[in-house]
């Protein structure tokens, strides 16, 4: 009688999963962190000619609001420091999209002095979008991929953010020093 | 060569003691001073019209072991930029500062500070960091720092288990 209920409850909990998780894919909010020169792309993709809209994403203003982060193009460290705060702030479940090589390997910033090289080493990447820039063909594909993602369970980037929480702070501390952002506008 | 910035040249060679003079282009002229005579000079040009300062930059001239200052001034009315370049010791970059003078030259100076390591003495905000936070190294834009290791030191590199900058030779 007891598993029953318990059988009954995880078929009700793993069908509601499923149910959130196909509202989730089709409804999602963009935070646009426009780093680097992939976010030209985005007007493209954004408006009538490609229409984002048709998947259902759509750009959202703050990070507590959003679903999606963006992060188009290379980061600096100054940028990674503001990157980690934003994507910290969201709440889950969240999904970070790459575009262009520069946060795969460091692209044509590879022995910049100011410019990270991976940045799966500090924030978990659910979708790399390739091409110097990404064509709006490639942004929209990589777009259906997260979807594809989110629906098949594979974008789990905020589970493993928060499983290995001391590994990729460790890897930001080494490469920032300190994560804590001191400028004019923080005194 | 433009009259106008041709006469004020020969003004300020008249006026400081001149080491060499540069046309650019047709509307711009360099002038080498020695570091002294450069407040005197811009204040000078500044009376002239010269009323912006356009830019401040530093040249790293690592084999004369000098740092080279540039102030570039801009007249509004008659369109014209003039170059005063002023060559500092590159072991004791020390220069007073010129935001009497050119208040804009205040983020000018904290961006050559942060990336030449040229002090301005008498600009406390200079010494404040701007673009670069927590940096752990030599100045970024001397000739002597070498940019590939301080990346490859503080930032992970990708490693490819397949060597793909050998592909595309038509095999």
């Amino acid at each position: 009688m007891g598993e029953g209920i318990i059988e009954k409850d995880k078929k009700l909990k793993e069908g509601w999963e499923g149910i959130s998780r196909f509202f989730r894919a089709n409804s999602l909010w963009m935070l646009m962190y426009c780093t680097g020169c992939c976010a030209i792309e985005l007007p493209q993709a954004m408006t009538s000619r490609y229409d984002m809209e048709r998947l259902g994403m759509g750009p959202m203003a703050t990070p507590r609001q959003a679903d999606v982060l963006l992060v188009t193009g290379y980061l600096s460290v100054k940028t990674l420091r503001r990157v980690i705060y934003a994507y910290e702030q969201m709440s889950t479940p969240k999904y970070l999209v790459a575009f262009g090589p520069c946060p795969i390997n460091g692209g044509i910033y590879y022995d910049a002095y100011a410019v990270i090289n991976r940045l799966d080493q500090y924030l978990p990447v659910d979708v790399y979008i390739a091409g110097c820039m990404p064509k709006p063909e490639a942004v929209m594909n990589g777009f259906q991929d997260l979807i594809d993602g989110i629906k098949n369970k594979t974008a789990d980037g905020w589970k493993r953010y928060r499983d290995n929480y001391e590994w990729y702070r460790k890897n930001q501390i080494e490469s920032l020093g300190e994560l804590r952002i001191k400028d004019e506008f923080h005194e | 060569m433009n009259k106008h910035i041709e006469s004020v040249t020969e003004a300020v060679k008249a006026k400081f003691d001149v080491l060499n003079t540069e046309i650019v282009r047709d509307t711009q002229a360099a002038v080498d001073l020695k570091p002294g005579d450069v407040h005197a000079a811009l204040a000078f040009l500044k009376a002239q019209g010269f009323r912006q300062l356009s830019m401040l930059t530093c040249v790293d001239w690592l084999e004369d072991k000098e740092f080279q200052l540039v102030y570039l001034l801009f007249d509004w009315d008659k369109g014209v930029r003039l170059q005063m370049r002023a060559r500092l010791d590159r072991d004791n970059p020390k220069f007073t500062t010129v935001t009497n003078i050119y208040p804009g030259a205040q983020y000018y100076e904290r961006d050559v500070h942060e990336f030449f390591g040229v002090e301005f003495e008498g600009n406390p905000m200079s010494y404040k960091q701007l673009f670069l936070e927590n940096w752990d190294d030599i100045p970024p834009m001397r000739k002597d720092f070498n940019s590939r290791a301080y990346s490859d030191k503080k930032f992970p590199v990708r490693e490819y288990k397949k060597d793909f900058t050998k592909a595309g030779d038509g095999k």
